[in-house]
């Protein structure tokens, strides 16, 4: 369980997380929309650790853990994966030596014994296939040149891999073509499971025909402003954001 | 014969004190006579700047004699059984006890050098620099290794240069390396002649019509002042690929000077330098284009940690008649931390009209959003630090067409990141 209580965050003097409380479940499956610049992205790279933000108040804890003491590597070891709104390319860096230092460190962390070589491979040409991804981009550095959609498809083929207890997907939806949209979504859905919790961040309700939410949330300018079921975000679609600015203000 | 120099230093003195004009040839009295008038080179020496050798070398340690029976005897531990062919020097002198025997290798030719050897003769013209000059005069153990015209050898050649004798000591390696008209090989140079003392060594090669090298030097350790000089002259249609990796070195200047001199010749260049604590290491590049439509390109990489010092210069020199030359040269710096510091200087000589060069620098640290998402999939900041260093570093080497030199390098730079200095 994904547990957010009170944060308020800062970046470079601006206050960008305002008081944001948010519980999601094991199994549960979570949507937040909301306008752009109102805190979706923070609120991830807040969850995952990284490091510029300034944490002036509140908690995060997943599973109970504390983790805001805990260093990036160390909240994926406890089972945290972030699907980035804008994956890194790391030139030089062969995605096979990535994916493999990936899952052996989180291994590791977890005192299992490292992967072989062998049954590494299985395991990612397995993943791969059922995401369409082709062997070639597999042998390419991590993300580099990969049109925007592929970028995706790489994501939801390291949360595969990494099965992690909860996941957070920023706007996976974002630059995927139709078929890769079905594609990486049945990837995530083959992922649902009473153990897992998701977080899913989007614009648009096109992804959430795919991924039904349990719950959706509304945030405006670093705060959750409404909660409700699926039929919320169906609404948001019709009438957009202009209710809320005033609300939050 | 006096010395003409004002206020020499006193390693200046040493060094004109030891040289014994009764052992002396031609060819070494000439250098001598120019080191006397020159002196070490100090930073207003241009192609010194960076690296104030005179302020450095505080005196000249005695030069190492010929390793007896006993320091051979231990330079013998440090070799570990290779398949390669193996030419050991110790203390900058040939040691055929240590080294593997050539004579049955069809072609190929190992021989030491003599006093005023007529295969310098021409290798040595375009190259005018002290430290040159001093290694001509005191070098005494030379070899040179000779490939018969149209011979290729598979097998990697490795020159491992050890150090013997203890203590402070100067030493002064010199190898030739010529390769006949067609020829073909691939050369590794080991370079640990580590402790205290100096290191002045020179390997010069020579690449006739069509012959192509794959050349590799790794310098890991070196002596508190070390010198290295690397001379090439290409002929026609010759290919150079010449890959350096330098780590452990205190203060190290390895300067290059390499001649185009056939016109199709190829020479491409690489260096992953990787350096730490006060380390200091200077790669300074002359390239001539001296014929018409040669290719050249060159990437040195530097990666700096603590209060580690880097300094690339690199000159390409096209005269009128090289017409049709290409070249490139790139230098990249990454910094790991703030007291790091970088100087980059590349230049372009150009005297002719219809040519295509180019060049840049550039200097960086670690991209945090890289290593940010290397970590958010749980891959520790170290060492998602070190797999970025080894990828930046590690693309120095890629140039290399011999794949076991290429793994080899890539395998050292691996060790040497496991020990974490770089994270
Ligand atoms: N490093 C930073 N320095 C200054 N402002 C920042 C920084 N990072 C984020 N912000 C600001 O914080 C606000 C929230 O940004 P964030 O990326 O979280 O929005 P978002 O809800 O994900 O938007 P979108 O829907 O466009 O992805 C924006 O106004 C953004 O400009
Ligand atoms: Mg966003």
């Amino acid at each position: 369980m994904l547990e957010v209580k009170n944060l308020h965050v800062s970046v470079a003097g601006k206050k960008i997380i305002d008081g944001l409380s948010l519980k999601v479940a094991d199994g549960e499956v979570a949507a937040i929309m909301g306008p752009n610049g109102s805190g979706k992205s923070t609120l991830s790279y807040v969850v995952a650790g990284r490091a510029d933000y300034e944490v002036t108040e509140g908690s995060i804890r997943l599973d109970g853990v504390d983790l805001l003491d805990k260093t990036p590597a160390e909240r994926a070891a406890l089972g945290l994966f972030l699907v980035f709104q804008y994956p890194l390319e790391i030139p030089g860096v062969a995605t096979m030596t990535f994916l493999k230092a990936a899952m052996n460190a989180q291994r590791k962390a977890r005192e299992q014994a490292e992967l072989s070589t062998p049954e590494f491979m299985k395991k990612v040409r397995e993943a791969a296939a059922k995401l369409n991804i082709p062997q070639d981009m597999l042998k390419r550095p991590v993300n580099l040149g990969f049109s925007g959609g592929e970028k995706k498809r790489m994501e939801i083929l390291q949360m595969a891999l990494l099965e992690p207890k909860f996941a957070i997907l920023d706007e996976m939806d974002s630059g995927l073509d139709i078929d890769a949209l079905r594609i990486c979504a049945e990837g995530v859905n083959a992922l649902r499971s009473k153990e897992r919790g998701l977080l899913v961040i989007t614009h648009y309700q096109r992804l959430l025909d795919y991924i039904a939410p349990d719950t959706v949330h509304v945030m405006h300018k670093g705060r959750i402003v409404r909660s409700g079921g699926p039929e919320l975000a169906l609404e948001l679609e019709k009438s957009g954001y202009a209710d809320y600015a005033e609300e939050a203000a | 014969m006096g010395a003409i120099l004002q206020n020499p230093t006193q390693a200046e003195q040493d060094l004109l004190k030891s040289f014994s004009a009764e052992r002396s040839d031609t060819q070494r009295q000439a250098a001598f006579e120019r080191f006397a008038r020159a002196g070490l080179p100090s930073r207003r020496n241009e192609a010194w700047h960076y690296t104030d050798l005179r302020a450095k070398l505080r005196a000249a340690p005695p030069r190492a004699s010929r390793p007896d029976a006993s320091v051979l005897d231990q330079a013998k531990e440090k070799l570990a059984p290779v398949d390669r062919f193996r030419i050991v020097t110790v203390d900058g002198y040939f040691s055929p006890e240590l080294s593997d025997d050539l004579t049955c290798v069809q072609g190929v030719k190992l021989r030491p050098l003599v006093a005023d050897d007529a295969i310098l003769k021409r290798l040595a013209e375009g190259a005018e620099d002290a430290l040159l000059d001093l290694n001509t005069a005191f070098a005494e153990g030379g070899f040179a290794l000779e490939i018969a015209p149209e011979v290729h050898i598979d097998a990697v050649f490795e020159l491992v240069a050890l150090d013997g004798a203890l203590g402070a000591l100067g030493r002064f390696g010199r190898t030739v390396v010529v390769l006949g008209d067609g020829a073909r090989a691939a050369i590794l140079e080991t370079r640990a002649e580590s402790g205290e003392g100096f290191g002045d060594s020179a390997i010069f090669l020579s690449l006739g019509r069509g012959a192509e090298l794959d050349y590799a030097c790794r310098a890991q350790g070196g002596a508190a002042v070390e010198v290295q000089t690397f001379v090439a002259r290409l002929e026609e249609e010759a290919r150079l690929r010449a890959v350096s990796f330098l780590a452990g070195a205190p203060f190290l200047r390895r300067q290059l000077f390499i001649s185009c001199a056939g016109a199709n010749a190829e020479v491409h260049l690489a260096g992953a330098a990787l350096l730490r604590g006060r380390e200091h290491a200077d790669t300074t590049l002359a390239l001539t284009h001296d014929a018409p439509s040669c290719i050249s390109r060159e990437t040195f990489k530097y990666v700096l940690a603590d209060q580690a010092n880097g300094v690339f210069q690199g000159r390409i020199i096209v005269p009128p008649h090289a017409q049709k030359t290409d070249g490139k040269m790139l230098c990249r710096g990454l910094l790991l931390s703030d007291d790091a510091a970088m100087s980059a200087k590349p230049e372009l000589e150009i005297f002719a009209d219809d040519v295509a060069c180019g060049h840049g620098a550039a200097v960086a640290k670690l991209d945090q959003n890289q290593v940010f998402y290397m970590e958010s999939r749980g891959i520790p900041r170290e060492e998602a630090r070190a797999i970025l260093v080894e990828a930046f570093a590690a693309e120095a080497f890629d140039l290399l067409d011999d794949e076991e030199l290429r793994d080899l390098l890539k395998a050292d730079l691996a060790r040497l990141l496991a020990r974490g200095d770089f994270a």
